[in-house]
């Protein structure tokens, strides 16, 4: 099935809601999946000030904007840093009865000593419940994040957890394409 | 005890940052120990004294948010003389995150308390806008200094400030005052100006300032070197008003 006729099929019941798109640190190429769901869908990319050095105050500041100038209500579709940044933005946001569900996939465990010292600030993972509907999506094989930790922070942030199986990074290089299995997830969370 | 005083003023554009870090660098000229605040996530004073705030590592955020203090954040700006506790992007997260925190508006009060006998001067630069941080620096200060510009609108500005200000002492923190207006970019060739000034002093009386800031070319070239033009070229009349009016505020001190 071509995404295009995805986007048609499920145009009626996604009209009133914005899906905003989180890449994570370097933000997300033209083959990643988020682009695909982009140029497919038209949903809106948060363009972070600064991608090649992440604090996440500026990504915190920057998300709030966008949220609070997106009409109706939203969904977010979160990858990698990006799903760090909605847990430490819904901890602190007063609009976070705004967001209606969010797709988080492979999270970037920011815990790891190697994160750490790249991303400074993003540590440690905030751990409180989201207040929205979410589905994390993480692999046996992520480079950035074991399986038993992603599946710890579904559990803290009280997401449905998702095995993708030997899925890498789940990203470009996960050959997924434009990721149909991953919209149709997304799909049952703009239902609801 | 130290003596805090913000620099503010609703209105952008008049030369609140040139105004925060000359002075900063005037007073330490003048051996005074200087603490200055970047409350602006621009981070222009902290870029204007020499510290690059894409590298830092530790900044008010930091401070905001209590996961450092200011002994461990501030950075002595060497070719100043001065400590900073700097400022950049990250700074606009604090808005989103301190909102919901208890004693918000009190977080930067709380953390001066702790270095208050290690400086004699902390100078904030607040953002223009009336946002948490603008407030965390009014609670914490005695006082505002406002650089102004002797134009027709800047009195515009003017009003805002002084009802924020008058709003902020009735709720929050008492000893807040405006200490003083200072006139900045003066040109005494422009009758307008001349006009202003006269109406500042007949409406504001001994509020305003004795020293006034000309308008000045080195003034404006110094932050592309990353300094203060009190550093930069020290012998420019308007780096010279600049250290005037850093001996205006330590003679003033004692009594504010």
């Amino acid at each position: 099935m071509s995404d295009h006729t995805q986007a048609e099929r499920f145009a009626p019941e996604s009209a009133a809601r914005t899906v905003l798109i989180l890449p994570g640190w370097l933000g997300s190429g033209p083959d990643h999946w988020q682009m695909h769901w982009a140029r497919s869908y038209g949903y809106t990319v948060v363009e972070q000030n600064d991608w090649q050095r992440p604090r996440r105050g500026d990504w915190l500041a920057r998300l709030d904007e966008v949220i609070t100038d997106a009409p109706g209500s939203l969904v977010l579709v979160a990858h990698s840093l990006g799903c760090i940044l909605v847990a430490a933005w819904a901890s602190f946001s007063r609009h976070t009865a705004r967001v209606q569900g969010a797709l988080l996939v492979a999270p970037g465990d920011v815990e790891t000593p190697e994160l750490k010292d790249r991303l400074p600030g993003w540590a440690p993972v905030l751990r409180q419940p989201l207040p929205f509907k979410s589905i994390l999506v993480g692999s046996q094989n992520d480079p950035y994040c074991r399986a038993d930790r992603a599946q710890d922070m579904a559990r803290s942030w009280g997401a449905q957890w998702l095995d993708l199986g030997s899925a890498g990074h789940i990203n470009a290089d996960s050959s997924l394409g434009a990721w149909p299995q991953g919209h149709a997830l997304l799909q049952t969370l703009m239902k609801e | 005890m130290a003596k805090i005083f913000c620099i503010a003023n609703q209105k952008g554009g008049v030369g609140k940052t040139t105004t925060t870090v000359n002075l900063a660098a005037g007073l330490a000229k003048l051996g005074q120990r200087v603490l200055l605040v970047d409350l602006d996530p621009q981070g222009n004073a902290t870029m204007g004294s020499g510290i690059d705030k894409r590298n830092v590592e530790l900044s008010i955020y930091d401070v905001l948010l209590e996961s450092a203090s200011i002994t461990e954040a501030a950075v002595l700006a060497e070719k100043c003389g001065y400590r900073v506790l700097s400022a950049n992007r990250e700074l606009a997260g604090a808005e989103v995150e301190l909102v919901q925190l208890e004693h918000r508006d009190q977080r930067l009060k709380t953390a001066l308390a702790a270095v208050d006998a290690e400086f004699d001067f902390v100078l904030i630069d607040c953002p223009p806008s009336l946002s948490m941080l603008t407030l965390n620096g009014l609670c914490s200060a005695h006082g505002v200094i406002v650089p102004m510009q002797c134009e027709y609108f800047a009195l515009e500005g003017l009003t805002d400030l002084v009802n924020t200000i008058k709003q902020v002492h009735a709720n929050l923190n008492k000893d807040l005052k405006i200490i003083g207006l200072l006139r900045v970019m003066f040109d005494p060739r422009i009758t307008l100006q001349l006009q202003v000034s006269e109406q500042l002093k007949a409406h504001f009386g001994n509020k305003v300032f004795d020293t006034v800031i000309p308008r000045n070319v080195r003034l404006a070239e110094a932050p592309s070197y990353g300094l203060p033009g009190v550093v930069f070229d020290p012998s420019a009349k308007g780096s010279q008003a600049y250290v005037e009016f850093a001996r205006e505020m330590i003679l003033r001190a004692p009594s504010l």
